[in-house]
């Protein structure tokens, strides 16, 4: 194969943006690496401590801005905007909550990047708070429950467990 | 007492745990905290360490840290016999992937301890899953130890640590059929 071969189409791998705040939105999100295995990507989360789940990639660190906390709401997104700007994603995916919410908004609006939003587990009698505001942001609106989908979204795609 | 405290703390490293108290990386969890360090109490033979967050109640009879690494979490709970749980997905994933017996506790709304009732209805939903043992309140918790306790020694089950490849395939697909940016003219991607 010559080296024109290898160089091949311009550029074919995406580069997406995987992002979820702490807990069981993160272990979550790790369990869909191998949905990235043909992608760049960087990930984002809210502790520096989970660097050690993603070995040699790249984890960004934004403020934990919960719903009840909205004096770091400005913070957060600032930062998630700077992330936006620099990695330019074709693709943010998310496992929720809040601060995620506000990443595929910017994404979707700002950036025109594709976006999946993939409610938690935990979420089976009712979509959460931010899952539903979601659905404005979303390309790919998830449910990880069958009995929550339906035909106008949320769909059910599986679940991580 | 502060010296006390760091090596209670340094105990933690070492040691083989038989009970995994963790109240998760979020919220305080006062209530479970102070059960499991009154159980702890009233069972000396048992080895106890927890992970209580910004829990304010401070554990006396039991090792504690506030917080620790995804890594060490790890550790812990495949090193322990029975976990004991607040119902958050990211603990009870970690303790059924490494096939550990897990008791768990619903924070509850009405009492502060999350922002939602979700915790009742994950642990409703869970409740016949073998290796799973669902508190109604924390006065159930000394029975559901003893019952996790039992099954640990006799039963054995674990999960892969990765989705359904049927979930992560459609993600991958539809990650894959996004249109690409190219250049500065890609910055506004049009979909």
């Amino acid at each position: 194969m010559g080296p024109e071969k290898v160089m091949g189409p311009e550029k074919v791998r995406r580069k997406i943006l995987a992002i979820s705040s702490g807990g069981g939105h993160w272990v979550q999100l790790c369990r869909l690496r191998a949905a990235f295995c043909d992608c760049d990507v960087v990930y984002a989360s809210v502790d520096p401590i989970y660097a050690e789940d993603v070995p040699g990639q790249r984890l960004y660190i934004v403020c934990n801005a919960t719903r009840r906390d909205k004096f770091a709401l400005p913070v957060l997104v600032a930062q998630l905007f700077l992330i936006l700007l620099r990695e330019r994603p074709e693709v943010v995916v998310t496992t929720g909550a809040a601060p995620a919410l506000i990443a595929l908004a910017l994404a979707k609006l700002v950036f025109r990047s594709r976006t999946i939003w993939i409610d938690s587990i935990a979420n089976c009698e009712h979509l959460s708070t931010s899952g539903a505001l979601a659905r404005k942001f979303s390309d790919a609106w998830l449910t990880q429950w069958p009995q929550l989908a339906r035909t106008d979204g949320p769909e059910y795609w599986g679940a991580v467990l | 007492m502060a010296a006390a405290c760091a090596n209670r703390r340094a105990g933690i490293l070492g040691g083989s745990a038989l009970i995994f108290v963790t109240v998760g990386s979020l919220f305080p969890f006062d209530r479970l905290t102070r059960t499991m360090d009154n159980w702890a109490y009233l069972h000396p033979n048992e080895k106890v360490i927890a992970q209580v967050g910004g829990s304010e109640y401070e554990p006396k009879h039991m090792e504690w840290v506030s917080k620790i690494s995804p890594g060490e979490f790890r550790a812990r709970v495949k090193d322990a016999s029975v976990i004991v749980a607040h119902a958050g997905m990211g603990t009870i994933i970690t303790a059924v992937e490494n096939g550990r017996p897990i008791v768990l506790l619903p924070r509850r709304a009405a009492l502060a301890e999350h922002t939602t009732d979700h915790q009742l209805h994950t642990a409703n939903w869970l409740k016949d899953r073998p290796g799973i043992f669902v508190c109604r309140a924390e006065n159930d918790l000394d029975s559901m130890i003893a019952k996790a306790t039992t099954a640990a020694a006799s039963e054995k089950w674990s999960i892969s640590n990765a989705a359904p490849l049927e979930m992560t395939e459609r993600i991958r697909q539809f990650i894959a059929s996004a249109p690409q940016r190219s250049g500065w003219r890609g910055f506004l991607l049009r979909s």
